[in-house]
């Protein structure tokens, strides 16, 4: 590459992510928000008033809105009868919900992390990479899973009641959505944390030990403000996805317990568009506001770390010793919390995938499979393709987010005036509720955009591509951005006054040091990729370029095998292992990379 | 790289295969033409929007198709099955894009009158009255006064329960009885067609001032709302409670040797079920008027009629079509149909359920 391109090279990705973003992110969002702001082509904020001063949204805050002279009054007489429980709301019960989901995922995630970074044992790597499977499923297939484990007549409650205990009830509670919640965003936790952890300099530790700190003071000094930004990050993370939680919680918990999200997809449904937008606004303001809270946090906190080698990591097992070792024994109580809660379900799954109705084995739900596949019937929904489509657009979605999300990272690192804000701004794909960037993508790309008298469609491979990379990178961009900043500017400097460009800097010198980040990014961008279900669904139409959760929802209506999820069943545990292998390879071949 | 690719595109107006994309030049199609006529045989290619369990292997759609192309050699019947369906057309109209397909299948009551409460030019074409079959149907299930949408099949919803854990429900009374206490699974009315059935028919046994009142007692009695029918029926299976809104057709899938038909009893509150009318109607904007009047004319046959019914799990429309003895045994009509008209739903629908979802959510 001749230098004049290497220097070009780098405005010209901000250029091209920049762009990437406007076409499927920004402006197809843009279309949908704009009706929450826009009555009859006049600017106007009633639409808002409206959603906040209504008590149904908004509880108890809703005064806020309606008469904020008599709040002090009111906050009196709420002090004078006893502090009665106050009404949330519908924003108010969300993110509750949220909040304890986060409580929960951390509680789960986070010693999931201490083992995988600080002990060793057969099977490590592998656990590692399985971590984000989770993150993948359906929600209809947790819900299967979930129904089967922990409801009335599950495994949980079988094997409680045949140590004489339970039966305990979870199905249609609060309890369950949280529990489902953290079935899906504690693997975050765990593998945000357990990048981060081993990215610690096992030098720093050493020397605060050397120079007479203890364990728990060198844990505090230099473990902790590593570790912090990946855990906050995916505390973030976590409250943001489960705040736009959305089938699980009414296929678990019932309409009881409702999240806005619920009302955006019946308001999308109703086609009253105006609403739907309007709620989305607020749900999405609100995440930007604590993602930028969080990143200007995230800047003070940023600690010089340099490149050295990981901590060493202790034996899990030291014989029978083990027994007598409380951490270990502590460490054993996890890991039986963690397989009910985790292989729990997954596994509830997989048997679902293989009874029948009355409870008996069949292999009718593959068979099942094989003969979609085999069928010759026109609309018919083959497996192959799906697993095909599924991964090609994985890889495809990973070779875009993976430079994009590197690029918004470099910016957000250099830092400047005004660069917290953009980079909130650049991480909204997380931020808008799936639903409206679908809706967002069918009015424009599925509908087409008039330009010149022309109208432009885009739908098909190449656009799904597009839809997943702008979800996923900002992924790549929180992985990669903390381990960036982290790292110690001599080495780039060094770099550069030796005559390197910035590129060669970076693709030589950073990226390397911290190609932990940069594959934990690349895993969640492919997982994001498998997963994502509301922009395929509709990029994918009339084209056989439908994917594993798409085929999996078309087998949910399929009634050929009567009023089951058997068919459904099977092919998300195909779309299990295929993932669970894709990760697998994905953290091999990128293995190579880590230091 | 994007930006680029759709300029070059407009600006040579051609197709990019490999991306999908396409550009087209804009342009409105025209409104209600009268009875359409085929000159000499049939031909060119029908597409079909419809949901997607209607096509693939072993469905009532491959079946249509298979029958009407061996009928009609030089006809090609084509699916197009939209992710949101029917909202994709009226969404469609609204913003001037083309409308791609010939006809809709799978359209019901609440969709054709918000598809009319949404456009000013209505999305389908009047067919009724051209129809060579019109006379065959079930009065009771024409669901358009304006002729447009004819119906092809219907489902009851009713309950399904399990006579080993509770007595039959009777009325609706009876279900806010302890003995059902934590006892019925149901479905979110706002997403779910037999969630929003099992609404209206509260509401037609109700009245408009008493549901919303009989909702709350179902929900003191510990009603559970799931967003759709598989979950809802998938948390039945697993024994979550003893009754679940459904169809009466049930014991069609469940009879037989080793079958445990106590779980699957069919109750008709008050000696009812809703009606739940499936129906077709032509795209205002279709090129092909005439070749979609004859096919749905020829779903409407007797023999069509009884396999589309069999192949859906549903019962047919029109009055002479024969159904199967072993189906005919396991699908069960209710002693009374009720349903709501579209006259009734038009203006009242969306208040209804939004007014029902508040009731139910709580705060």
């Amino acid at each position: 590459m001749s230098r004049w391109a290497e220097r070009a090279a780098l405005p010209a990705a901000v250029v091209a992510t920049i762009a990437t973003l406007s076409v499927v992110f920004y402006y197809p969002v843009g279309s949908v928000f704009v009706e929450a702001v826009l009555e009859s082509g006049r600017l106007t904020a009633d639409p808002l008033l409206d959603i906040l001063s209504d008590p149904f949204y908004t509880g108890v805050a809703h005064h806020l809105f309606v008469d904020p002279l008599g709040i002090p009054a009111g906050v009196l007489d709420w002090i004078t009868s006893g502090f009665p429980s106050v009404a949330l709301g519908r924003f108010g019960f969300t993110a509750y919900q949220a909040a304890l989901s986060t409580v929960a995922s951390v509680a789960l995630g986070l010693p999931g992390a201490y083992v995988l970074a600080r002990y060793d044992f057969r099977g490590r790597r592998m656990l590692k990479s399985l971590t984000i499977v989770p993150f993948v499923l359906p929600s209809i297939m947790v819900a299967v899973g979930f129904l089967a484990m922990f409801g009335r007549a599950g495994l949980l409650n079988d094997l409680l009641g045949s140590v004489g205990l339970g039966p305990i009830e979870l199905l249609f509670t609060l309890k369950i959505i949280v529990l489902a919640h953290a079935f899906y965003n504690a693997p975050l936790v765990t593998r945000l944390v357990t990048t981060a952890w081993e990215s610690v300099d096992r030098r720093q530790v050493e020397s605060a030990r050397a120079m007479g700190a203890s364990p728990l003071a060198a844990f505090r000094d230099v473990v902790l403000p590593a570790i912090l930004p990946s855990l906050l990050t995916a505390a973030l993370l976590t409250f943001v996805f489960t705040f736009m939680s959305f089938p699980i919680v009414l296929a678990l918990g019932g309409l009881r317990h409702a999240t806005v999200e619920v009302w955006i997809y019946a308001r999308v449904q109703a086609l009253d568009l105006g609403e739907a937008a309007t709620l989305a606004t607020l749900e999405t303001v609100l995440s930007l506001v604590l993602t930028y809270l969080y990143l200007r946090y995230e800047a003070r906190q940023r600690s010089t770390s340099g490149a050295g080698q990981s901590l060493l990591r202790k034996p899990l097992t030291i014989g029978w010793q083990t027994l007598r070792s409380p951490t270990r024994l502590a460490i054993f109580a996890y890991g039986i919390v963690a397989a009910v809660v985790f292989v729990g379900p997954l596994l509830s799954l997989l048997i679902e995938s293989v009874t029948a109705p009355d409870g008996s084995f069949t292999t009718a739900y593959y068979e099942f499979l094989f003969a979609q596949q085999a069928a010759s019937a026109v609309g018919t929904t083959k497996p192959l393709p799906a697993i095909v489509n599924s991964i090609v657009y994985g890889l495809g979605t990973l070779a875009l987010a993976v430079p994009m999300g590197i690029v918004v990272a470099m910016l957000a690192v250099r830092g400047g005036r005004g660069s917290r804000l953009a980079e909130a701004l650049l991480t909204a794909p997380l931020a808008v509720s799936g639903i409206i960037v679908g809706l967002g993508l069918l009015q424009t790309m599925v509908f087409g955009t008039v330009l010149f008298g022309y109208r432009l469609t885009a739908a098909g491979p190449i656009a799904i591509i597009f839809a997943h990379a702008a979800a996923a990178y900002p992924f790549v961009t929180r992985n990669v951005a903390p381990a960036l900043g982290g790292l110690d500017s001599r080495y780039r400097d060094a770099a550069r006054s030796l005559g390197a460009t910035r590129l060669r800097a970076l693709l030589e010198i950073e990226l390397p040091l911290i190609g932990a980040a940069v594959l934990a990014g690349a895993a969640f961008a492919f997982a994001i990729s498998v997963g994502e279900f509301d922009s395929t669904v509709l990029l994918a139409e009339g084209v056989d370029s439908y994917t594993m959760p798409v085929a999996l929802e078309r087998y949910v209506n399929n009634r050929s095998l009567g009023p089951n999820l058997g068919p459904a069943t099977a092919m998300g545990t195909v779309l299990l292992f295929v993932t669970g292998l894709s990760f697998v390879v994905i953290d091999r071949l990128g293995g190579r990379w880590e230091p | 790289m994007r930006r680029r690719t759709f300029l070059k595109t407009a600006g040579a107006g051609s197709v990019i295969a490999l991306a999908g994309c396409a550009a087209t030049p804009t342009g409105n199609g025209n409104d209600r033409p009268p009875r359409a006529t085929i000159d000499g045989t049939p031909g060119g290619t029908l597409t079909v929007a419809t949901y997607s369990s209607f096509t693939g292997e072993d469905t009532a759609g491959n079946y249509l198709k298979s029958a009407f192309e061996s009928e009609y050699p030089n006809v090609t019947v084509e699916f197009t099955v939209p992710s949101n369906g029917v909202n994709q057309y009226i969404q469609r109209k609204q913003s001037g894009a083309p409308i791609d397909a010939d006809l809709y299948v799978g359209l019901n009551t609440g969709e054709l009158v918000r598809a009319d409460e949404q456009l000013d030019d209505s999305l389908f074409m009047h067919s009724r009255d051209y129809l060579d079959r019109g006379d065959a149907l079930n009065s009771d299930l024409e669901i358009d006064p304006r002729g447009r949408a004819v119906p092809y099949d219907t489902g009851y919803i009713s309950l399904v329960y399990d006579e080993s854990a509770v007595e039959e429900p009777q009325t609706f009374d009876d279900l806010l009885e302890s003995e059902y206490e934590n006892g019925l699974i149901t479905q979110n009315a706002q997403s779910s067609d037999p969630g929003r059935a099992f609404l209206l028919w509260t509401i037609d046994a109700r009245g408009e001032d008493g549901y919303l009142d009989y909702w709350s007692g179902l929900v003191d009695n510990g009603v559970k709302i799931l967003d759709d029918w598989q979950p809802a029926y998938q948390a039945y299976t697993n024994e979550e409670a003893p009754a679940v809104v459904s169809y009466s057709t049930d014991q069609v899938y469940y009879h037989g040797e080793g079958v445990n038909m106590a779980r699957h009893q069919i109750g008709f509150l008050n000696d009812q079920g809703y009606a739940n009318p499936e129906a077709m109607a032509r795209f205002a904007d279709t090129d092909q008027p005439a070749l979609a009047r004859l096919f749905l004319d020829f779903v409407l046959q007797p023999e069509h009629q009884a396999t589309v019914a069999e192949k859906n799990v549903q019962f047919p429309a029109v009055t002479d079509a024969q159904l199967s003895e072993e189906f005919a045994q396991y699908a069960y009509e209710p002693p009374e149909a009720v349903t709501f008209t579209y006259d009734r739903l038009k203006g009242n629908v969306d208040t209804w359920i939004e007014d029902w979802a508040r009731e139910v959510v709580g705060n």
